[in-house]
């Protein structure tokens, strides 16, 4: 059985990866595969999306099944699929010996945690994603664990190719151009907040050092949705007589679900915990253990106890107004800087759905999308800004919208895409070159993508400090045609503060956030 | 060129004339000499009439040796379709890898260093694509491969340029055509600063000297202008078809300062309007004034 479920979890692993790469712009406006489809079929974004926003993405009821597989067989998502559960998994094999679990009850952990993510949901704030595995794997991977493998690979490959011996160059670099086309991003990714982002990451990989399938087992919120769905699973363990109750299946167990004192004893199984591992089957020496469709067997309750779960209904509750009194709900619009990707909701339904899993960061072409701090309040962090300085929103591109699970960016087909704003270009006339300095430049008009260009000059003759005439194109924004696309802010030659930059105002999402009538 | 040495090429391409057609074989290093030469081809098929203006011109085996490695540079600018004309033709492009290879060039290699995404300009530009059937190499522009290169120019004094330029056999320019903000036109000089690196937006502060500088560092085997279709408004990057025009020509020839010349009149302008053909003309690059250019026009 450990064998079938090593080659379940690696080809899981193998299909999530393949879509992982995959997320990633060829030239063309589809990607080719259903890269989001993990995402999809995760029911913990679907209940939170439909409590906070009430409404889902269409794709998300393939979540469903994902129920339904649960209620018949268990856990066996976390057991047999599950990529994060299968890097957990990994890192656990690193570490030999099981020591008695330390935190034998906190299991409970992370019901509570569910019940204060499900709370917040029921009152609009949506935080599942910074918690929920898929989320989190396809964030951390996207915004620091890539970019690392990336700089890395690069980095290897470069030095070989500086060696600048043909020889040794002509093999490396045609390794180089088989990882281009395989693995390697078509340009080097880079990410605001990688490294705490990557911290987090390897940390709780790091926790299986302490304890195998640490996050399994205490943290993960989509495990617990499981565990309740798994509470009457039709697929049940049982244990005969024969069982001499030597232990090895509880040392053997992956999910915590075996009582430590009475591994026999069918009534303290937690089959809430069982992530169908079958561990306890493969090891049993009496062959006592048996995995069956039975009615007659019982097994023990969650048992969070009615203080624990008071506690995370308060906490789930109280998170909600703590997160949002900030001054941003003052003003009644978001900060200027805050530059969404085009088809982004209007603000509050954009955070309602938001579920920071990255995808759109992973996608943009030109990894102009970032992940927030704190610009859209904690409630936003990891949610996406277009940042012009570094990259801007390519004028025929509508890969963000077509990735995001939750449908907090909507899907636009490319005429209505060209069409949105997502900010206006404004000027800064004490840096730019034909007002500031009598120097023709003319790059922010040239690369301006509108049919008709959004920036236009005014013909100016300007003097020099000998007092000669230079006649000088001076650009000016046409608040109606800019889009906020920001290639003027990107590609303006004046380094640092650019002489051009897009602000959030005037975004076609927001009523508040206008500057003309 | 001053009149003296323009008596003498005229002179001698007046031999070259006077050659009786039996004695053809006499006729081409006279022609090479009479460099200011154009063919304008037009048609409406872009591959018919590349290949019969590179035919009238002396045919591809004239400038491409067996083995060379050619490199052929279109503009590949923008994230825009081959009806936008912001890209050069891809069918031109095709025609002139399939001849280079068929003149026996060892390699036919094409890129671009694009503004847009480079991924989406190669496939939307349709170059990508066309070049590849063709035959070519169709590489992205590889960062570690711009190489600190001598100008000496009157304000490039030295630029990283791309090395497959620098080492290629054969250079073909093939640019496009097309309205610019500040430059007016964008045709064969400016086409340069697609091997350009660096922060090359920079030479817009003095664009007229810089692309003269850059025509003098890298001298093409070959030019086609690609006149298929033209944007006269909104470029160098347009993006509204009513900015278009379909004039079915491209224009071979190997002085870039006539070609740009010629090209200039296409859009109602004299080369004398353009100021990098001006000082192009001043440096030698090249001749502006098209009533010393002996122009064929072929339709095809």
């Amino acid at each position: 059985m450990k064998r079938l479920r090593l080659i379940s979890q690696g080809l899981f692993l193998l299909l999530f990866l393949f879509l992982f790469f995959q997320t990633e712009s060829k030239g063309v406006d589809e990607l080719g595969y259903p890269v989001r489809l993990f995402l999809d079929f995760d029911p913990l974004i679907l209940i939170t999306t439909l409590l906070s926003a009430h409404a889902v993405a269409v794709a998300f009821y393939l979540s469903l099944i994902m129920i339904a597989v649960t209620i018949i067989f268990g856990r066996v998502f976390c057991g047999w699929a599950c990529p994060f559960g299968t890097l957990n998994n990994l890192i656990g094999a690193l570490k030999k010996m099981r020591s008695q679990p330390a935190l034998g009850g906190w299991y409970r952990f992370k019901y509570c945690l569910l019940i204060s993510l499900m709370l917040s949901a029921l009152f609009t704030l949506q935080l599942v994603g910074i918690f929920d595995p898929l989320s989190l794997l396809i964030r951390s991977l996207s915004l620091s664990v890539n970019p690392l493998f990336n700089s890395g690979t690069r980095a290897v490959f470069d030095s070989i190719y500086d060696l600048n011996i043909k020889s040794i160059a002509d093999v490396s670099e045609s390794i180089y151009a088989v990882f281009k086309k395989g693995v390697l991003s078509f340009d080097q990714p880079l990410y605001r907040q990688n490294i705490l982002i990557g911290v987090i990451f390897f940390c709780i990989l790091g926790l299986n050092l302490y304890e195998k399938r640490f996050w399994c087992k205490y943290l993960c919120p989509l495990g617990a949705f499981l565990g309740i769905l798994s509470r009457y699973a039709l697929l049940k363990r049982s244990v005969s007589e024969g069982c001499t109750s030597c232990g090895l299946c509880t040392r053997e167990c992956q999910g915590n679900a075996i009582a430590d004192d009475m591994p026999g004893t069918n009534d303290l199984w937690r089959q809430t915990e069982c992530i169908g591992c079958r561990n306890c089957d493969d090891v049993c020496p009496q062959n006592a253990i048996s995995f069956g469709f039975r009615k007659q067997v019982r097994s023990a309750p969650i048992d969070l106890g009615r203080r624990r779960i008071m506690t995370s209904v308060a906490s789930g509750l109280l998170t909600v107004p703590l997160l949002r009194s900030t001054p941003f709900s003052k003003r009644g619009f978001s900060d200027s800087s805050l530059i969404r990707p085009p088809g982004s909701l209007e603000e509050a339904e954009f955070l309602k759905r938001c579920v920071k899993c990255g995808e759109c960061m992973k996608v943009c072409i030109t990894n102009g999308l970032q992940p927030t701090l704190l610009e859209a309040g904690l409630e936003g962090i990891w949610s996406p800004v277009l940042v012009p300085r570094l990259g801007y929103c390519e004028y025929r591109c509508t890969l963000c919208g077509q990735v995001c699970p939750t449908g907090a960016i909507k899907q636009l087909r490319l005429e209505e895409k060209m069409r949105v704003k997502i900010g206006i270009a404004m000027i800064d006339k004490g840096r730019c070159l034909p007002y500031a300095h009598a120097t023709p430049c003319i790059v922010c008009e040239e690369v301006c993508p509108t049919p008709k260009k959004a920036i236009w000059f005014e013909q100016a003759t300007v003097l020099d400090r000998q007092g000669k005439k230079i006649e000088v194109k001076q650009p000016r924004v046409d608040l109606d045609l800019c889009i906020g696309c920001g290639i003027c802010e990107t590609k303006c030659p004046v380094r640092g503060r650019p002489a051009i930059y897009v602000m959030s105002v005037g975004e076609s999402r927001s009523r508040e956030n206008q500057l003309l009538l | 060129m001053n009149r003296r040495e323009f008596l003498k090429t005229a002179a001698i391409a007046g031999i070259g004339f006077s050659i009786p057609s039996p004695l053809d074989f006499l006729n081409n290093p006279c022609e090479a000499y009479a460099k200011s030469d154009l063919v304008v081809a037009t048609g409406p098929n872009p591959t018919k009439i590349t290949r019969a203006a590179i035919e009238a011109f002396g045919g591809m085996k004239k400038f491409i040796s067996k083995g060379d490695i050619v490199v052929v540079k279109p503009n590949i600018g923008w994230d825009r379709l081959p009806e936008q004309a912001a890209n050069t033709n891809p069918e031109v492009v095709a025609a002139l890898v399939q001849m280079c290879l068929d003149a026996g060039a060892k390699k036919v290699k094409v890129f671009d260093r694009p503004v847009n995404d480079p991924r989406r300009c190669y496939i939307q530009s349709g170059i990508h694509q066309a070049a590849t059937a063709a035959g070519a190499e169709v590489n992205y522009i590889d960062e570690r491969r711009f190489r600190e290169t001598a100008i000496n120019g009157l304000v490039l004094k030295t630029w990283p340029l791309y090395e497959e330029v620098l080492n290629a056999d054969k250079v073909i320019n093939v640019p496009i055509a097309k309205h610019h903000g500040l430059s007016k036109l964008t045709m064969s000089m400016k086409n340069w600063m697609g091997v350009m690196g660096g922060s090359r937006s920079h030479i817009h502060q003095r664009i007229d000297e810089s692309l003269v500088d850059l025509s003098l560092a890298i001298k093409p085997t070959l030019t086609i202008l690609d006149a298929v279709r033209i944007l006269v408004r909104n470029g160098p990057q347009g993006g509204n078809l009513a900015d278009v025009k379909k004039l079915d020509t491209v224009v071979v020839g190997t002085d870039q300062v006539a070609i740009d010349s010629f090209g200039a009149t296409l859009f109602g302008l004299k080369g004398a309007d353009l100021g990098y053909v001006r000082i192009g003309e001043q440096r030698g690059v090249g001749i502006m004034d098209l009533s010393k250019v002996r122009i064929r026009k072929i339709t095809a």
